[in-house]
């Protein structure tokens, strides 16, 4: 029998420009708001997860979580560095859930960053890349927006997908993140500013046709962080701790062009399967959703392909407004990896704060009214490793 | 030179795949025999790309992805020019990149006219 898992603190450094600080400064800044939003003796934290995708490539720092145990003086607790791509947040915090459900430790700190913006455009894109399939894609001059070119380019020709919808992601998702004040990208995009004026074209330029601009998440800095425990603590603490209900987490097959469907995101669906199972909930009982909108095109996909929608069909439901903040089903309210930003290693904790955020009402001017389940997805590689979760707070 | 695209089909399955792998994502199979891949595909989707990485010395580069007759589907690069979905093209042998300064060779895609 598996134990229950909590959420008791959850902290955020906001999304951005930093360079005045390091990566350490930085998972610093989250680990301390999410202790002190848990309000725990921070003597009591027995592990500390940290997921990072580049650290030793970017900041020529390795073994982070050992120095990261030292700064916050957590020693001697358990410390590891989890990388898995822009899935490594979701990881990080697939280990913590073990580790407590397994009974094995009481209280985790997890925290996940990622230092971007003092590289040149050109490494980042290089480092990134080289999560493809090293002779099927990486030799080939595969970006990761090319893989994403390529896939919307497919999924226009099936679906029906259109220009406009992609930019209307990206409208959604920038309007949103206006009222976040952690995320990097806070101004409003108009779908004539990005789309149909003759203003559009410069103001939104090609970087992978069809994909401009305006499809593509920024590079960012940041952290994010939450504390997670045992009933044994957080029932001490709390009358009505945000769970994870249930995980899942999936691979699929590296190169794009080998999968039988290459429109099919199938570590998505499966992962999300498998988190819905344990979470014993339908998709129908889902309140607020988090998704992995590094392209535009992968918000539609993955709304489809973790069950909200028939596949085909989550262009409509966007062009409907259900994705919308004040619609049925709203999809990253946050501002998603394309307003929030995208610090790899921190986006699948960031997506977690935020729903936990959304779930205990502290989600400000983005409340979602009433929410108490979750759901997110945290897409590694392009697509090949997924982690899903499904998050409750009883009321 | 003339160099030929040697992929593996699967024994139990017949899939083809390039390049070669292990063991067959559709049946598990790691019963896999050398296969030559062909001469003639058809483009499924492609990109141009403008934000190219290190080492690549076009932009934009254009990227494609190729179905063969034997059902295999392979990524490369595109040297023609006008260019459309269900175009016919055949694979070239060539220089495609340098990686860390090192010139890498590998199949390049040019249309059938």
């Amino acid at each position: 029998m598996i134990r229950e898992v909590n959420i008791i603190g959850c902290g955020m450094t906001k999304f951005g420009n930093r360079s005045n600080e390091g990566l350490i400064d930085l998972l610093k800044e989250a680990s301390i708001n999410a202790i002190k939003d848990a309000g725990i003796n921070h003597q009591l934290i027995q592990a500390v997860y940290v997921s990072s995708m580049l650290s030793g490539e970017l900041t020529n720092q390795t073994a982070i979580a050992s120095a990261l145990c030292d700064e916050l003086c957590l020693v001697p607790a358990a410390a590891d560095r989890i990388e898995n791509g822009p899935a490594s947040g979701g990881s990080a915090i697939k280990n913590a859930f073990l580790a407590i459900a397994s009974g094995v430790y009481d209280a985790i700190l997890v925290v996940g960053g990622e230092k971007m913006r003092n590289s040149p455009g050109d490494k980042i894109t290089d480092l990134l890349a080289t999560m493809t399939h090293p002779t099927a894609e990486y030799i080939h001059g595969v970006t990761m927006p090319s893989l994403a070119a390529m896939f919307t380019r497919l999924y226009m020709t099936k679906y029906g997908v259109e220009r406009k919808h992609l930019a209307m992601v990206a409208v959604k998702n920038h309007e949103n993140a206006l009222k976040n004040p952690y995320a990097h990208l806070q101004r409003r995009v108009t779908l004539e500013g990005i789309f149909f004026s003759r203003e559009a074209e410069v103001n939104n330029p090609l970087i992978a046709e069809p994909l401009r601009l305006y499809d593509m998440c920024p590079i960012s800095d940041g952290a994010a962080s939450i504390l997670v425990c045992s009933n044994k603590i957080a029932n001490k603490l709390l009358d009505s701790p945000v769970k994870i209900a249930g995980f899942g987490q999936a691979t699929d097959i590296q190169a794009v062009s080998q999968r039988s469907d290459p429109t099919e995101l199938k570590a998505v669906r499966l992962s999300a399967d498998q988190a819905f199972k344990m979470a014993k909930m339908k998709r129908e009982d889902i309140d607020v959703v988090e998704l992995h909108d590094a392209f535009t095109i992968l918000e539609i996909a993955e709304s489809e392909n973790a069950g909200f929608f028939k596949r085909g069909t989550g262009h409509i439901a966007l062009e409907e407004g259900i994705t919308a903040l004040d619609g049925k089903l709203p999809i990253n309210p946050s501002g998603g990896l394309k307003a929030r930003g995208h610090p790899v290693g921190a986006t699948g904790v960031a997506q977690v704060v935020e729903l936990a955020w959304q779930l205990k009402e502290e989600a400000g001017e983005r409340q979602v009214q009433g929410a108490q389940k979750a759901y997110c997805c945290n897409f590694g590689g392009f697509g090949n490793n997924v982690v899903s979760f499904v998050l409750r707070r009883d009321q | 030179m003339m160099q030929k695209m040697i992929g593996v089909i699967c024994n139990e399955c017949k899939k083809v795949y390039y390049p070669k792998r292990s063991c067959c994502p559709n049946c598990k199979d790691i019963q896999l025999k050398e296969v030559e891949i062909g001469n003639t595909c058809t483009l499924i989707t492609y990109t141009e790309l403008w934000a190219v990485p290190k080492g690549i010395d076009k932009l934009p580069l254009t990227l494609g992805i190729f179905e063969f007759e034997n059902g295999a589907r392979v990524l490369g690069q595109i040297i023609s020019k006008k260019i459309e979905i269900g175009m016919k093209f055949q694979p070239l042998w060539s220089k495609i990149r340098k990686i860390n300064g090192k010139e890498i060779y590998g199949f390049i895609f040019e249309s059938i006219s």
